[in-house]
């Protein structure tokens, strides 16, 4: 929606690349535009020609639940809002057709239309929604224009699209009436979806009680497809919670799946607290069919679970089958055109996918998003960044200062005029709220001079809307009931400030994240709440005075600390802009955990670590960059646009830089004697087992008869007796014949670190593949297998192709090494055979997990002041909509210090914190937040009781006249936390935004009083 | 019992709680932590009881005694005060001033005849969602034990 209205952002909609020409830096790039035979320029998004329009089609939004006419909005926060004509549909239109196009329509529509069976040519002209249409916004002689333009880089996002269950006979999609798809069901919890935000059986639309969701459909070996789709399993998680919270007639919800892959942040908590809540049993097993119960329209599932060793049936009145991700039908076309590849399932293929997640196998065309492979949100956002980041490489011609358009400010003085807007957000507050109450109580509040209520506040069209209302009713306050200001009020304060309003006459209020989300069962007494913020969100506008913001210069020059894979990564593509960068990192040589002997090499495909940042390392220097080692950060202070770093070590300087990019990484979990670690000497760490890679290389494959050379092997006896009589090592896995490897050391362990790792997984499958290579037995004792980045599902199977044993353990088990001098066997419980194992082993390796790099976490946030979450890492502004952000402008997280991820993810995000970094130097300006504290000077006594408080220094006694002091407050210090206003003896301090008669009349109003001062 | 009608309020006899009564309580927040954590709550959907009212501030700092006496004087039930815990006040020590203030209102408040169960101070995160929705169940249940507060409803008459 920010894109829709952005002055640089062109959005060509409902259009096809045909041709792409040049190099990087210069392309030429031709677009088709079809026709919507609706002008956009006249359009006003009325709708009056859809309900003339006599003609139905399906609706692809609603995924065939619901219908529409031939004339449409795709859906309701589509940018642009407007309408298109479904040339297939319209009866208009029908006559263009020749007869061939008529045949093959008649055959979509077959498929396409469940209601309509018969198809009728009608050739004569119907022209409905021409008459309708007040602006003569429909163009029947509209054709396809072709349109080229020049751009340095082109990005493609073409995203997934939903695998077609029916192409899996056995779960009865397509047959079964109440055989769903997870995006069914999500249009069907979707407010302004199909069914208001309510769970139905499609075939009675009654309630279903019992719910089964399937997952893994069309996944890991279903349909041909061997990866992962990634975002199934927490969607399936959430969606049977929100089903429990908004029916409680659903008394029941099974999910069957085959691993849990919580992997994200926070992901393995929210699904312990589902099974803590009980919203859904879970049900380990893949069905092997479902049956139709015909007399009620009701399903049965037959399915074995794998956990609990039988053979169940399971009766369901709903069976959503969570679908897997397949490549864009479009994706192989564009991708000819771009001339770029795909890989082998048809989705876009990248560079390296052990490396960038973003580049294609074409210079200067870059990827994001799932149009590379399945991707959560909060990946896709990084790699979009990510995306930007490089693209913007070739752009620098075109950088753009602000373009200051200056809109003159509307005269708001007078008496307050508020004006409310109560927003539904879909179901979120509408779903327990009712909201056209609220507005008509809002209404009859004093002062309020317009109250009404808006689908979506914050989208393109309830902004328009709020722009109208303020200019229909002379509005000057407005009053936004809605969801969190710590998201959402910047974008309300935009609207404002574009036409003139001052953006600090808006105050929000929470009725969603603080009212309806919170108190869903509780109806009657949320009304009530909600009633209450608003009146005091009333109180508080009718307080509230416009505030200017100041302007202070930007230090255009960035830091970066840490100088592993992310770092540089981030500095590149900073230094790569034309930006000042300099890079810190404390040790002696950058790379940090890809230098040897960390890593050898990479998964998927094996590439040897150290080519890998050769060629990084190589690339930063080529660029401007300043890298400083053997160095570290000791101070910064400042702010945004102004910090000043001050470093020690071999290069001790201070300097002043714009932004700051935090990328210290984290550190391996060391075990503390668990499984015998550190006892016994076989028993390795994985980041150990890589160093016995290094190790073998070095040694000569030998046919050494020596026998304690032969003894030799990783960790064992290696120390003692590791030197042979030619003096080189003998390869460490000489005499190992079987290892066993255990996951989740130090991860979903709630006294270490209750998240997942995401990078342990395929790296022990990696390093199961090379040992079972070298003709060593392998066994890897896991709890879930969470293969989830782009090539590890397959290196998963060829794991077990390779001979590797899987061993489940199931959750709280703990895995028993044995062994009094060395590890000899592991014993553990197989959740699978349902009986306890003993696997004999001569080599044991823990795959340990991440956690937060100590002291640098705990020193940069005292220092920066950027929040840390709960397991210990930074915490993001959003997991969703800023996840590269910390809560502190200006500082950017990028790699796992914001939490584990693997090395795609990590340099997509880098990337992505440079990308972030370089939009706040583009400018060489920092706006100030106008958000300030000020002394009254006639009030102010000079007693220094707010100058001793700043934590800032932003408070100064100074002499106003001969012997007479005041205190002064620096504008472009003051944080505006307020601490001074509540200290100051003789109120002369005002703390703007946050006026002591604000906050009163809050008050007030929370107790039904009116403010009469 | 009849003395509790009567206007000017003599000792306080054992609180005579009304069936089904809800407290109101007004609830301080720091825009970077509490807030937050509430709205975490809301996104993690831990459900909590609804009779309280939020007001955000910057920082705890900022809650100064005369907001706390107030929401006392115009009938609130309870008051809650939440800032960042000690080291992540997103203004450094905001909240280490809004502990002082706290006591200092304290002191006032059991003067008026208050109890001092009736206010709280407490430290939420921003990702402390759950700890969020906790500290408003106890505090209401608390106060709810207390009955309304002897100054609600005759506050306003007294100016
Ligand atoms: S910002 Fe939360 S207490 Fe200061």
């Amino acid at each position: 929606m920010d894109a829709g209205r952005h002055p640089l952002i062109d959005v060509v909609s409902n259009a096809e690349v045909i041709g792409c020409e040049g190099r990087p830096g210069d392309f030429r790039v031709r677009i088709r535009k079809k026709p919507r035979y609706v002008r956009e320029d006249k359009c006003v998004a009325c709708g009056l020609c859809v309900d003339a329009c006599p003609q139905v089609g399906g609706n692809e939004f609603d995924v065939g639940l619901k219908a529409r006419k031939a004339i449409y909005r795709p859906f309701p926060q589509s940018v642009p809002a407007t309408y298109v004509i479904d040339s297939d549909a319209c009866l208009n239109l029908l006559g263009f057709l020749s007869e061939k196009q008529r045949l093959r329509l008649a055959k979509v529509q077959k498929i396409k239309q469940r209601k309509r069976e018969d198809y009728q040519p009608n050739l004569l002209v119907c022209g409905h929604c021409s008459k309708a249409c007040e602006v003569d916004a429909i163009d029947f002689d509209m054709r396809a224009e072709e349109m080229e333009v020049d751009v340095g880089a082109v990005l493609v996002a073409v995203g997934f699209m939903e695998f077609d269950a029916r192409k899996l006979g056995n779960y009865g999609y397509g047959r079964f009436p109440n055989v769903v798809t997870s995006l069914e069901l999500e249009r069907m919890l979707n407010a302004s979806g199909v069914t208001q935000g309510h769970v139905v059986r499609p075939s009675d639309m009654k309630t279903p009680k019992r719910m089964v969701f399937i997952q893994c459909v069309g996944a890991r070996g279903e349909g041909g497809r061997p990866y992962c789709s990634r975002f199934c399993c927490m969607n399936a998680v959430k969606d049977s919670m929100l089903v429990r919270q908004h029916d409680p007639e659903v008394e029941d919800v099974t999910i069957l799946y085959t691993d849990l892959r919580a992997f994200g942040k926070g992901f393995d908590d929210f699904v312990q607290r589902s099974r803590d809540e009980k919203s859904a049993t879970y049900v380990r097993g893949r069905p092997a069919k479902v049956d139709h119960v015909a007399e009620d329209d009701s399903l049965e599932i037959f399915v074995e679970d794998t956990l609990g060793h039988s053979q169940e049936r399971i009766p369901a009145d709903l069976v959503v089958l969570s679908v897997a991700a397949a490549p864009n039908e479009g994706a192989m076309k564009v991708a000819d055109i771009l001339g770029i590849e795909t890989d082998v399932y048809g989705f876009i293929a990248r560079r390296d996918p052990a490396v960038s997640a973003v580049e294609t196998t074409r210079e200067g065309i870059y990827v994001a998003g799932s149009a590379v492979g399945p991707q959560v949100i909060p990946d896709c956002v990084a790699q979009a960044s990510a995306a930007a980041a490089r693209a913007a490489l070739y752009l620098t011609g075109y950088r753009v200062e602000e373009e200051q358009k200056t809109v003159d400010p509307m005269d708001l003085s007078g008496p307050p005029r508020v004006g409310v807007m109560v927003c539904h957000c879909g179901v979120n507050i509408a779903g327990t709220l009712d909201v056209e109450q609220l507005a008509s109580h809002a209404a009859k509040i004093p002062d309020v001079v317009a109250a009404e209520t808006n689908l979506f506040a914050c989208s393109s069209a309830g902004q328009d809307r709020l722009v109208e209302l303020i200019k229909e009713h002379n509005i000057n306050r407005v009053v936004i009931a809605a969801c969190t200001p710590r998201t959402h009020e910047p974008i309300f304060q935009e609207t404002c400030a574009r036409i003139g309003f001052n953006p600090y006459l808006l105050e929000m209020v929470n009725i969603r994240d603080q009212c309806s989300w919170v108190h869903a069962g509780q109806t009657v007494e949320a009304q009530e709440k909600a009633k209450a913020l608003i009146r005091m969100g009333v109180a508080k506008a009718r307080h509230l005075h416009p505030l200017q913001a100041g302007e202070v210069p930007m230090a255009r020059a960035a830091l970066v600390i840490g100088g592993g894979i992310g770092g540089i990564q981030a500095a590149t593509d900073l230094a790569a802009q034309g930006f000042p960068v300099t890079l810190v990192e404390k040790t002696d040589r950058l790379g940090g955990r890809l230098a040897k002997p960390n890593l050898k090499s990479l998964y998927p495909n094996m590439r040897p670590a150290a080519e890998v940042l050769r060629e990084k390392v190589d690339r930063l220097k080529s660029t401007d960059a300043r890298i400083l080692l053997n160095t570290e950060v000791e101070e910064i202070s400042g702010f945004v646009g102004n910090f000043e770093v001050t470093t020690s070590g071999a290069t001790q300087e201070t300097f002043p830089v714009g932004a700051i990019v935090l990328a210290t990484g984290a550190e391996l979990h060391k075990p503390r004697g668990e499984y015998g670690y550190g006892t016994l000497p076989n028993v390795l760490t994985s980041e150990e087992l890589e160093h016995a890679f290094f190790e073998e290389e070095e040694a000569v494959p030998g046919d050494s008869e020596d026998a304690t050379s032969r003894a030799s092997g990783v960790g064992g006896n290696k120390r003692r007796s590791g030197e042979r009589s030619d003096g080189k090592a003998a390869s460490p896995f000489e005499s190992v014949g079987s290892a066993s490897f255990i996951l989740c050391v130090g991860s979903r362990d709630p006294e270490c670190f209750s998240g997942c790792s995401r990078y342990c997984c395929p790296t022990a499958i990696k390093q199961a593949i090379l040992l079972a290579k070298r003709g060593i037995d392998t066994t890897i004792f896991y709890r879930d297998i969470r293969t989830i980045s782009s090539g590890a599902e397959e290196m998963y199977r060829e794991a077990r192709g390779l001979g590797v044993l899987f061993i489940r353990i199931p959750p709280g088990e703990k895995v028993e090494v044995i062994g009094e001098k060395r590890a000899e066997g592991v014993r553990c419980f197989d959740d699978l055979l349902g009986r306890r194992v003993e696997v004999p082993t001569d080599l044991v390796v823990l795959s340990v997990g991440m956690r937060p790099r100590q002291p640098e976490t705990d020193r940069f946030h005292d220092m920066l002041k950027a929040s840390i979450g709960l397991d210990g890492f930074f915490l993001e502004r959003h997991p969703e909509l800023a996840p590269i952000e910390t809560a502190v402008e200006g500082v950017l997280l990028a790699g796992t210090i914001q939490g584990p991820k693997d090395i795609v993810d990590t340099v997509a995000q880098a990337s992505a914190a440079a990308a972030k970094a370089s939009v706040f130097l583009a400018y060489d300006k920092v706006k100030l937040d106008p958000v300030t504290a000020v002394v009254d000077a006639l009030k102010c006594r000079g007693c220094g009781t707010c100058v001793d408080i700043c934590p800032y220094h932003a408070g100064e006694l100074v002499e106003s006249g001969p012997g007479v002091y005041v205190a002064e407050i620096n504008a472009s210090l003051c944080k505006g936390c307020g601490t001074c206003g509540s200290w100051c003896p003789s109120g002369a301090i005002t703390c703007r935004h946050f006026t002591d008669r604000q906050v009163h009349a809050m008050i007030d109003a929370f107790f039904g009083e009116e403010v009469t001062t | 019992m009849k003395a509790v009608r009567t206007k000017p309020r003599p000792k306080r006899t054992p609180p005579k709680v009304p069936a089904n009564w809800n407290p109101n309580i007004v609830v301080f927040a720091c825009n970077w932590c509490s807030y937050a954590g509430a709205d975490t709550a809301g996104v993690s959907r831990i459900q909590h009881q609804p009779h309280f009212r939020m007001i955000r501030v910057m920082c705890s700092g900022r809650i100064q005694p005369g907001f706390v006496l107030r929401a006392f004087e115009r009938g609130a039930d309870g008051v809650l005060v939440s800032g960042c815990h000690f080291g992540d006040c997103h203004y450094i020590s905001g909240n280490e001033r809004a502990v002082e203030q706290f006591e200092k209102t304290k002191n006032v408040v059991t003067l008026l005849g208050l109890e001092e169960a009736r206010i709280r101070l407490e430290w939420i995160s921003a990702a402390e969602g759950a700890r969020f929705a906790q500290v408003i169940n106890e505090f209401t249940d608390q106060v709810r034990k207390l009955g309304p507060s002897p100054l609600a409803g005759n506050g306003r008459a007294k100016e």
